[in-house]
């Protein structure tokens, strides 16, 4: 197996397209001499400029085996009923004669590409330049050094999550605020491990304790460069027994075969799904006046999440410079900059969500979702739905895929 | 059976105006086992501030934590399940459609059409989604029986009715609330 680079791959609301897919128009094309390049571009582009396929680059350039690279050139496009040497425009034929030429005929994509998926498939063919349509999430269109670094440290922080206790290994959550590199909340999976108290006030008890798990690490004022890194190979276990994984298996539960042990098992109580709740947990404790009493929100607040809102505040009259249109910050936020829900929270996990989690991170208005390992027969990000393309969905979340080269793909065939 | 039906929809109405009551979008629901109601749920998502709180995830945790605490085992859980149908006032969104069918639920009755979000067959048809694993020691996906259209209209205009008002908890109002003035 080739080793991968550790990378971040923006998984696209459409499938990518495969350039044989991907409709194509025929163009003549010849092989120049890099001397003359300059010169017979800028006389292409007075006399044959390719009006309808701006998108595509005129030079192609291939880097031969012995070293020496070489220049290909679209010289017209070619009509697909007429026979080559009629078809050429007299001033581009005159250009293949001063230049001794030998023209040939080859495909071209025809539209510019959509994502940078569909983008990389086409240079296959002919090398085309790429304009990522303007989106108000941050990181389709790429990753700075500096936040790939946060990106990469808050996934291997998750993966240790996963990892720690029982070395059962279950899928793990965290909710993060980009803008100020805090935890909001994290989780693994809960199906074995459930406990309900016998009453209402036990249950808030234990949702209370939860919550000072997690205030401890606002406290902690954790960032994305004081996580510690993984060392290598600490995640073998992984491969041992991943059929543990809510969402890779979520039918489990349908399974007649197990012991009859006393149920202390939530079958629905999946990683980002905990998390959620987690998060909403917390909302109510930092802003417990939220809905009832207006001038007591924000009264509580510690003074990181003062360095939050006042980040975010910056952020968002950004996003208004810049964009047109109503970003999903900017809507979601009150006067105070307390998030709608999660709005504005990137969710890390280490296997693409089920269709359950997918939908319950669209609810709760997650904006970005990171997970490492592609989940194949259950996924719903890619794999076997796609709910970032559902358009009639009221919130629509962006995906990443962060590819960690330690670990294994115990189910990628 | 189809008296039935109207009777179990009914209550699960009922729990979507609790819902309206308590400035919530109505949704209710009821579970039934062996023609009798074992749990009911309304929206919470509200008062939770948690999106996902749904009147079916409401239902199935109150049946869960009964269970648990009446000491019954993981195999006698799924097997209640088996036996279980929900009447939902509107089609199970994909989160909630995808939960059933994990839990392995036989039937669902819902009254109107989730266009937006709807898994059991408007978005995406999580109900019948049945596929052999490619790796055998995997667990088979499971579908359920899904019928819409029962009381279709009544869900409607609650939603109407809580929408007209303007949903005072919505991030954003396209439409100016109503003012209630206070004396």
């Amino acid at each position: 197996m080739n080793k991968q680079l550790q990378q971040i791959i923006h998984i696209p609301p459409n499938p990518p397209v495969s350039p044989t897919h991907q409709p194509t128009e025929k163009v003549y094309a010849a092989l120049i001499e890099p001397k003359h390049a300059n010169t017979i571009i800028r006389r292409l582009n007075q006399i044959a400029p390719l009006q309808n396929l701006q998108h595509l680059k005129r030079i192609q350039k291939k880097q031969l085996q012995g070293g020496k690279p070489e220049l290909y050139v679209v010289l017209c496009l070619a009509s697909e009923n007429e026979t080559k040497s009629n078809r050429m425009p007299p001033d581009v034929e005159d250009i293949v004669n001063s230049y001794h030429l030998t023209p040939f005929i080859t495909e071209v994509n025809k539209y510019a590409a959509l994502s940078k998926e569909e983008w990389e498939e086409q240079c296959k063919l002919w090398p085309t330049s790429y304009h990522p349509p303007t989106y108000n999430i941050p990181g389709i269109t790429g990753f700075s050094e500096e936040d790939s670094k946060a990106v990469f440290n808050f996934m291997k922080s998750t993966v240790e999550l996963a990892k720690s206790g029982d070395h059962l290994i279950v899928n793990a959550a965290m909710i993060v605020d980009p803008l100020v590199g805090q935890i909001i909340a994290s989780a693994c999976d809960e199906v074995c491990s459930w406990h309900t108290g016998t009453s209402k006030a036990k249950t808030e008890t234990c949702d209370f304790k939860q919550l000072e798990g997690f205030t401890s690490h606002v406290d902690a004022n954790i960032t994305a460069k004081d996580i510690t890194f993984l060392s290598n190979g600490s995640a073998n276990n992984l491969q041992q027994c991943y059929k543990a994984v809510s969402c890779l298996n979520p039918w489990w539960f349908a399974q007649q075969s197990f012991h009859s042990s006393p149920c202390y098992c939530h079958p629905l109580r999946h990683a980002s799904i905990v998390a959620i709740e987690a998060s909403a947990a917390r909302d109510r404790h930092l802003f417990p006046g939220f809905g009832h009493n207006e001038k007591s929100y924000g009264v509580d607040c510690n003074s990181s999440s003062s360095v939050s809102l006042a980040k975010r505040q910056r952020v968002d009259l950004e996003n208004v410079k810049n964009s047109g249109e109503q970003d999903a910050n900017t809507e979601g936020s009150n006067s105070l900059g307390r998030p709608y829900l999660c709005t504005g929270y990137d969710i890390y996990l280490i296997w693409e969500p089920c269709a359950m989690c997918a939908m319950a991170l669209v609810h709760q208005r997650i904006r970005r979702i990171f997970y490492a390992l592609p989940n194949p027969e259950t996924g719903a990000l890619g794999s076997v739905h796609r709910l970032q393309g559902e358009k009639s969905l009221n919130h629509h979340y962006a995906v990443f895929r962060v590819v960690m080269p330690e670990l294994e793909f115990p189910v990628e065939r | 059976m189809e008296s039935d039906n109207l009777a179990y929809m009914e209550l699960a109405i009922h729990q979507a105006k609790l819902a309206s009551e308590s400035l919530e979008v109505p949704v209710g629901c009821v579970i039934i086992k062996d023609g009798e109601v074992i749990a009911s749920g309304r929206n919470r998502t509200t008062e939770t501030r948690n999106a996902t709180r749904h009147a079916e995830m409401e239902a199935i945790d109150n049946l869960l934590e009964m269970w648990q605490r009446d000491g019954l085992s993981k195999a006698e859980v799924a097997k209640n399940f088996s036996q279980c149908i929900l009447y939902v006032t509107c089609e199970p969104c994909i989160m909630c459609a995808a939960a059933l069918s994990f839990l392995g639920i036989k039937e669902v009755y819902y009254g109107c059409a989730n266009e937006k979000f709807g898994g059991c067959g408007s978005i995406l048809s999580l109900h019948s989604s049945c596929s052999e694993p490619f790796i055998s020691d995997k667990v088979p996906q499971r579908g359920f029986k899904c019928t819409g259209g029962l009381m279709a209209s009544e869900a409607i205009s609650l939603f109407r009715s809580f929408y007209e008002q303007g949903n005072p908890n919505a991030p954003k109002p396209h439409r100016p609330l109503v003012q209630k003035k206070v004396e």
